[in-house]
């Protein structure tokens, strides 16, 4: 886009301009790109010399943490959504005391360490924590269960989702929901059929973090979750794991190399799915 | 009928405001930050004013004393905005046909199209917003406002983000659909040409209070006080007083006026630039009643008009002249400078002061 606009307003002098400071910005730039890129490539690489990855991939201990990490991402990804697109709206658009505070409250397992997160949710949800305790006692067993797996990412990641569709919402003018209002379109309605379609973009980037955040999360899941093969174990556990045991590190390696593929494709579908949605608005 | 009688506490100025439209085009007019366009939210449910009561049709849709407060999407207003807002995710079909929620999918295309065929839209039925020039989407905006059924059509500055020549052309076509739109309409407007051009009645408004409500010739040839006339275009506004009967004073020259005013009482008297004469001052030596002897200070050529400002010499005001690039060549205004200026008594209006 850019170099066609570039090209139907030739302004020689605004080009040149640009292009002396990008002689001074490149080499910081190259430098960061050699950095980011140099492991990812490396580690394609040693994958392909081991040979064995597609042998490591499709045993049953692969397979458990990869088909646990997609079940449980999604899921969380689900709830986020359930959960997280009420709240973003009311951030965005709601007046109430204590608006502010619940924006920075939101933020705050964002900058929090995970494993404080796990922490904090096994107090909480561990067979004595204050509600687990009771949960227990109804039979329900929440610590070291895929249902921890679940919470550990949610807590985790959910505000990802929030953070960005509150901005896609603030960002959206008023008057669209006061003209609906005007044609006699209910406030639901044109939530549905206005508000929510105009922040497709901040959806879709809130909702690819959310979702790459949660097949990440380690930490938080560890300790509430524990790290339990079929049941609790995630890929980003199983890498661990397959680092600490006998096959060192040529194992993580290509759980390594799922985990990639996979933040990849996710990337790039997002990133087309947003061009899509800014090409028809 | 709209019947509007509102207060609400704003920053600047509290709002007080009183009108209404029957089948007519009521034009609130006024500078931009004197409340008209908050009026127009408070009519229609979008700002909730601390007292009043707002009727639309035969129904009281906000009444302070009896907790009325319907909400916007019951009050059977169409609004077309200033910003036009088109909803950008949807097409000119899906924009136009998005409050017929009710309707059946043939009953809704058959409205759409009927629509579009009276706004004249009829080919950019498949086009999104961003596709569409600013007149175009303002013709969609107010198709889409005319969708279902209304009791009366709202206005916020429709045609202010468009260019001079788009203006005229959606002016005029609101003008031939006033035909077929057959509910009251209140338009806001800060344009005075707009206002005089689309108006049945036109409220004067400033800084929150309506200062003249009245037919549109009224408001323009009978300003109801000095301010009205300067909002109103009015280049020339003397202060002056009585002299008993049909007699006034101003600036030491005494001139005819179309009403008697008491001896020594202080008045304003105001004249449209357009309204005033100029002669050569070589046509007699004794002076017709109602000229005094004046020089040009200074002209601004507008291509079909000139405006002159002249100085009195010797008693009398300055004016402010308009004259038409025709008689300006004939009378030859350009040779010389000094001049005879007449104030045609039917043409001054005296106002209270």
């Amino acid at each position: 886009m850019s170099t066609n606009s570039a090209a139907e307003h030739p302004r020689v002098v605004a080009v040149r301009r640009a292009w002396s400071l990008g002689w001074i910005f490149a080499s910081p730039s190259l430098l960061f790109g050699a950095f980011v890129l140099v492991p990812l490539i490396a580690l394609a690489i040693r994958g392909w010399q081991d040979g064995q990855v597609m042998e490591r991939l499709l045993s049953p201990f692969v397979l458990h943490a990869l088909r646990l990490s997609v079940v449980t991402s999604t899921l969380t990804l689900v709830l986020a959504l359930v959960f997280g697109v009420p709240a973003a709206y009311l951030l965005a658009r709601g007046r109430f005391r204590g608006r502010q505070l619940l924006t920075i409250l939101v933020e705050l397992p964002m900058v929090l360490p995970p494993t404080v997160a796990g922490v904090a949710l096994l107090v909480a949800f561990g067979r004595r924590g204050a509600i687990g305790a009771a949960l227990v006692e109804m039979g329900i067993e929440v610590s070291f269960t895929t249902t921890a797996v679940i919470l550990a990412q949610l807590f985790v990641s959910a505000p990802f989702l929030v953070r960005s569709l509150q901005a896609g919402f603030e960002a959206i003018d008023p008057t669209y929901e006061q003209v609906s209002a005007t044609l006699g379109v209910s406030e639901l309605r044109t939530f549905l059929r206005v508000t929510l379609p105009l922040a497709r973009p901040a959806l879709l980037s809130g909702a690819v973090l959310c979702w790459t955040r949660a097949l990440s999360e380690l930490g938080a899941t560890l300790i509430f979750a524990g790290n339990f093969e079929g049941r609790t174990q995630t890929m980003p556990l199983a890498i661990i794991t397959a680092f600490e045991s006998s096959a060192g590190l040529s194992g993580a390696i290509a759980i390594s190399l799922v985990l990639l593929v996979v933040a990849s494709i996710l990337l790039v579908v997002a990133r087309l799915a947003q061009r899509r949605s800014r090409g028809s608005s | 009928m709209i019947g509007v009688d509102i207060q609400k506490r704003l920053h600047a100025f509290t709002l007080d405001v009183q009108f209404d439209a029957q089948h007519e085009t009521v034009v609130l007019f006024g500078r931009s930050g004197s409340g008209k366009s908050r009026t127009l939210a408070g009519v229609a449910g979008l700002m909730r004013p601390d007292s009043g009561r707002v009727v639309v049709g035969s129904r009281t849709v906000f009444d302070s004393t009896r907790r009325i407060d319907v909400p916007p999407q019951q009050r059977n207003l169409g609004y077309l905005f200033q910003q036009v807002a088109l909803f950008p995710h949807l097409t000119t079909e899906e924009n136009i046909a998005y409050a017929l929620t009710g309707l059946d999918a043939s009953a809704r295309r058959r409205r759409v199209r009927e629509l579009a065929e009276l706004l004249r839209i009829e080919e950019l039925g498949a086009r999104y917003p961003g596709e569409m020039s600013g007149g175009q989407q303002q013709r969609v905006a107010l198709a889409r406002a005319l969708a279902r059924p209304v009791d009366g059509l709202l206005l916020d500055e429709p045609f202010s983000a468009l260019d001079e020549a788009l203006r005229a052309d959606l002016r005029a076509e609101l003008v031939r659909l006033r035909q077929d739109i057959d509910v009251p309409i209140v338009c806001v407007t800060h344009d005075l040409r707009e206002a005089h051009l689309l108006a049945d009645r036109i409220a004067v408004l400033e800084a929150g209070r309506v200062l003249q409500f009245a037919e549109r010739t009224g408001v323009f040839h009978h300003p109801a006080s000095r301010q009205v006339a300067q909002l109103t275009g009015v280049a020339n506004v003397f202060a002056a007083h009585g002299l008993g009967g049909r007699r006034v004073e101003i600036e030491g020259a005494a001139f005819e006026v179309p009403q008697a005013v008491a001896e020594g009482v202080p008045v304003d008297v105001c004249i449209r630039a357009e309204r005033c004469l100029l002669r050569r001052t070589d046509v007699n030596d004794d002076l017709p009643p109602n000229c005094f002897v004046a020089d040009i200070a200074s002209e601004l050529a507008f291509g079909n008009a000139y405006t002159l400002h002249l100085q009195a010499v010797g008693p009398g005001p300055g004016v402010e002249v308009d004259v038409a690039s025709r008689p300006y060549d004939v009378l030859g205004v350009a040779t010389r400078r000094r001049w005879v200026v007449e104030l045609p008594v039917n043409d001054l209006h005296v106002m209270p002061r």
